[in-house]
């Protein structure tokens, strides 16, 4: 279980200061597929960074588990995001000079593996995203739909306790972003991944089983994917997104 | 505006490129120092020798000019690649082509007039550096001074303009093909690795690895060398240096390939691919600066040859004051021994003569056996070929002898110890580098006195004066009673001065000959044709040498040692510092291309380490990345380029040693300089690795 308690986070200096974070606390489940919306320059991706230990808290505690990660030194740090956590940004993040297989590969070196190990755990990992076909080939020979799940098969190489999505669809086309929250939903189901996904994107933010609206800093709702199915949770999130004033109405 | 846009854009360039900028200033001072010794009025009023001077440095200029304008256009080009967006930028919001390759070319002769101020204050320091390492080799104090020489700037300055004009002439040309898309485009793209044919690509590593191996083989053991044979070599080896690093490439892609054991240990995987991406895009590149280091490993390789040479070998080479010979064996030298008496402090005069007993059975031996001769002086059927070794003047044309009261003398003037024979005695004094080639040969000649056959007591090596003074190569020493029945050959004069003997004493007694030639024994004045006719006459009397030494030849009959000496060292400084000054700016201009390459990756490719991380990598851990990664970078092409030149500075080195007659072994000139040139490679590379780090880290 992750608890983000209190957490708070200011950019600036003396005169100028911006709150990106404010006072935001929230748990997430083991297992569980939390989204987390809001419009550009709500704080979503601040908040992402600093659940991912990429960027520290100004206030406030971060807890896996018992561990409070805000105390953690830089290379426990590092341990951390090696042992914990999975990575998809939207521009994929893969390796240029390394093929499909080898990104992730490489993910699986750090843990020290045996070579009989990686092998058969890569080939698992490509077969259930399906880009066992382009395994040999480099991310600029693939589609952005590929690029994207071989970036979510080296995010679960490790088995992280978290894997963490930054709008993962946003630069991909439809159909592409359906395949890869289709995964996503699958990879919550059958491996009981927890994923912890950014969007702005209510057809994205459908496929999550929580979704925490966040509007200048701060948490302003929450929805619960109900038992009435996926499209219903669809027309639940476009209700709160035109209460906040059709921000996002362009977006969906 | 434009002035003020370029001005600050020239200060940002300076900033991100600047081991560039650092270099070019850095050339500026390498020219402007080696300049000097153009124009020096002190060296060229010092030196008769100064022409050659000229000619080297001129030598060297004309290969620094191309490499440099090679790099002003490398980097021009680069820099232009890195800024396209920029300019795409430009030329969206409205310049034309025009304005903005002013632009650019504007900044570039900016920052290269800052490169070439900043080059001129350092050259100046760096010229008195020079002065007085060079006045220190030829054994002369050099008292501090500036020497601004207008030419010396002008020359610099040219030079410098030259590269730049021809560097940026090209790069008008650029502006014009170039579409906005293009330009915003192309900074966004990532390395595309085209791979195909691998497996066939993988065979150039072991066949250019097999023809280095043949090269080194062929070096050593080869004989018959002509230039075609060369030109094969040469060619094959530059082609091989080219294709030798598509090899690695598609090797390093091949293993991955294959999935070998050694990819899924540690951050093999990632370096090698980081690697062979780089090799293979940059692969001409790569070929280039490791031809370039080649290069300039052998030239500063044979650099300290001749800087050994002339701190070991000089001072064995003329161990007497003063020394001068005269063809004539009755000559008194009393004109000479007037006018040393008169310009120096003479402590003692020692007059003595060379003899001979009409045989020439040593020269023989030697002109049939050293391997400097060859095949030369023998017939097919390994005879002698008299008529040959009769026009050739290494030695003269009969053997020379020495009695062992005279040879006592001039070794107790020496500060050696005398030696002694029996009356049916003889010994040798040879040079060092001739006694180890021949061995002990005393068993292959007769030396006969007072009618019966003398036996061999022994080799005597220490210096002698042995370039046609005291013999060519050699003098046989025999008891006086024996030197009685032979015949004056030549006369000599042997001099022991207190303190150093003035300057232009040399000069003086080489007038005093000339004049003396210009009389004949009556005192008559003879015309030039009589005076040639004297030099014929002198030919025609055989005795006359000047040994066997290939490197340095300094037969003189007029030998003061404190004038010849920094002449020759000042001779031989002619090949020395022009083979450093291009060795530097060659090694300088390869490793900016490296530096400026590694460092515009950082800056490009930071995503990979935000990448590695990401996925849980320390920062300790991608430091640890990062310098294995430079470490293969820069340890390619120096590993490749120590190896070629090795193999050719040891052979060369090996043959240098057999001439010159040094004992050091051949690998030593390669190992300083090596050293030499790592100490500037890490310097390089040290650099690089502060400057990656912080653009990773940034």
């Amino acid at each position: 279980m992750i608890r983000i308690c209190d957490v708070e986070k200011y950019y600036g200096n003396g005169t100028q200061v911006t709150k990106a974070v404010d006072r935001v606390s929230f748990t997430v489940e083991s297992g569980e597929f939390i989204g987390v919306m809001g419009a550009s320059g709500s704080g979503k991706t601040t908040l992402l960074n600093m659940l991912s230990t990429i960027d520290t808290v100004t206030a406030g505690h971060i807890y896996y588990d018992e561990e409070d990660i805000t105390e953690l030194s830089e290379d426990k740090l590092s341990e951390f995001r090696k042992n914990n956590l999975g990575f998809v940004f939207q521009d994929y993040n893969l390796l240029d000079t390394l093929t499909v297989e080898e990104n992730i590969v490489l993910a699986m070196t750090l843990h020290k593996k045996g070579k009989g190990k990686i092998k058969k755990e890569c080939d698992d990992l490509l077969k259930l995203l399906g880009i066992s076909e382009v395994r040999d080939k480099f991310p600029y020979e693939i589609s952005g739909g590929q690029k994207q799940r071989c970036a979510c098969a080296r995010a679960l190489a490790n088995h992280p306790r978290l894997l963490l999505a930054d709008e993962p669809t946003g630069a991909l086309d439809s159909k592409a972003a359906q395949t890869l929250l289709e995964t996503f939903t699958d990879m919550n189901r059958r491996l009981g991944a927890t994923i912890f996904m950014v969007t702005h994107d209510a057809f994205s933010a459908s496929y999550c089983s929580r979704i925490l609206f966040l509007k200048d800093g701060k948490i302003f709702h929450e929805l619960i994917a109900g038992e009435n199915g996926r499209r219903a949770f669809l027309n639940e999130i476009l209700d709160v997104l035109s209460l906040t004033g059709g921000e996002f109405q362009n977006d969906v | 505006m434009m002035y003020k846009l370029a001005l600050r854009n020239v200060r940002r360039s300076a900033r991100d490129y600047m081991v560039y900028f650092l270099t070019m200033a850095v050339v500026t001072a390498l020219m402007f120092s080696f300049n000097t010794l153009l124009f020096s009025r002190d060296l060229l009023n010092m030196f008769e020798t100064a022409g050659i001077m000229e000619v080297m440095i001129g030598l060297a200029t004309f290969f620094i000019l191309l490499i440099t304008a090679w790099l002003i256009n490398y980097m021009v080009r680069f820099i232009l690649e890195k800024r396209s967006r920029e300019f795409g930028i430009y030329l969206l919001i409205g310049f034309k082509k025009k304005e903005i390759a002013r632009l650019y070319i504007r900044e570039n002769l900016i920052l290269g007039a800052g490169a070439f101020a900043a080059g001129l204050v350092f050259g100046v320091l760096l010229q008195q550096i020079l002065m007085s390492v060079l006045y220190a080799m030829v054994q002369m104090d050099y008292h501090l001074h500036l020497e601004f020489n207008k030419n010396s700037l002008l020359m610099t300055f040219v030079c410098y303009l030259f590269c730049y004009l021809v560097a940026l002439f090209r790069c008008k040309r650029r502006f014009k093909k170039m579409n906005i898309h293009d330009l915003m485009d192309s900074q966004k793209k990532n390395e595309e690795i085209k791979e195909s044919h691998e497996r066939g690509k993988r065979v150039l590593l072991p066949v250019s690895l097999v023809f280095f191996g043949i090269f080194g083989l062929f070096l050593f053991c080869y004989k018959n060398w002509n230039t075609g044979v060369l030109t094969l070599f040469l060619v094959g080896l530059v082609l091989v240096i080219y294709l030798f690093y598509t090899g690695v490439s598609a090797w390093i892609i091949c293993y991955l390939r294959e999935k070998k054991d050694g990819m899924y240990r540690g951050n093999t995987l990632f370096l090698l691919r980081q690697f062979s991406a780089k090799i293979r895009t940059m692969s001409f590149t790569m070929g280039s600066l490791t031809a370039l280091f080649t290069l300039a490993l052998l030239g500063s390789a044979v650099a300290f040859m001749f800087n050994h040479f002339q701190s070991e070998i000089l001072k064995d080479k003329y161990p007497f004051d003063v020394q001068i010979n005269s063809n004539d064996p009755e000559d008194d030298f009393r004109k000479e021994m007037e006018l040393l008496e008169k310009e120096a402090d003479v402590e003692e005069f020692f007059r003595y003569c060379i003899y001979e007993n009409g045989t020439n059975q040593v020269n023989t031996w030697l002109y049939t056996h050293l391997r400097i001769f060859g095949r030369e002086y023998l017939k097919e059927d390994n005879t002698p070929d008299f008529e040959k070794i009769k026009e050739n003047g290494a030695y003269c044309d009969l053997d020379t002898y020495m009695c062992l009261s005279d040879y006592n003398y001039l070794r107790k003037m020496l500060g050696l110890y005398e030696i002694s024979l029996r009356e049916d005695e003889y010994a040798i004094h040879m040079k060092e580098r001739v006694v180890l080639e021949t061995g002990d040969f005393s068993g292959e000649i007769v030396i006969k006195g007072r009618g019966q056959e003398l036996s061999f007591a022994g080799y005597y090596t220490e210096g002698f004066s042995q370039d046609g003074h005291n013999g060519g190569d050699y003098v046989i020493v025999v008891p006086d009673a024996v030197i009685k029945e032979m015949r004056s050959y030549y006369a000599e004069l042997a001099a022991d001065l207190k303190g150093e003997a003035p300057f232009g004493l040399n000069d003086k007694l080489d007038d005093l000959e000339s004049e003396g030639n210009n009389y004949n024994a009556q005192g008559q004045v003879m015309t030039e044709e009589a005076s040639e006719e004297e030099y014929w006459e002198e030919e025609e009397l055989g005795n006359s040498c000047c040994g066997s030494d290939t490197i340095v030849v300094y037969a003189m009959k007029n030998l003061v040692r404190d004038n010849a000496i920094p002449e020759i060292k000042y001779m031989l400084s002619a090949i020395v510092f022009p083979l450093f000054y291009v060795g530097l700016v060659f090694l300088c201009v390869a490793l900016t291309v490296l530096s400026v390459q590694q460092l515009s990756d950082s800056a490009k490719y930071k995503f990979r380490y935000q990448v590695l991380s990401q996925i849980g990598y320390s920062r300790g851990e991608i430091s640890g990345i990062i310098l294995k990664q430079l470490l293969w970078y820069y340890g390619c092409p120096l590993l490749a380029a120590l190896a070629i030149s090795g193999v050719i500075a040891v052979y060369t080195g090996g043959k240098f040693n057999f001439y010159a007659g040094i004992k050091t072994p051949g690998f030593m000139y390669f190992l300083i300089s090596a050293l030499f040139f790592m100490g500037i490679y890490a310097l390089y590379f040290i650099l690089t690795y502060i400057g990656f780090k912080r653009n990773v880290e940034k």
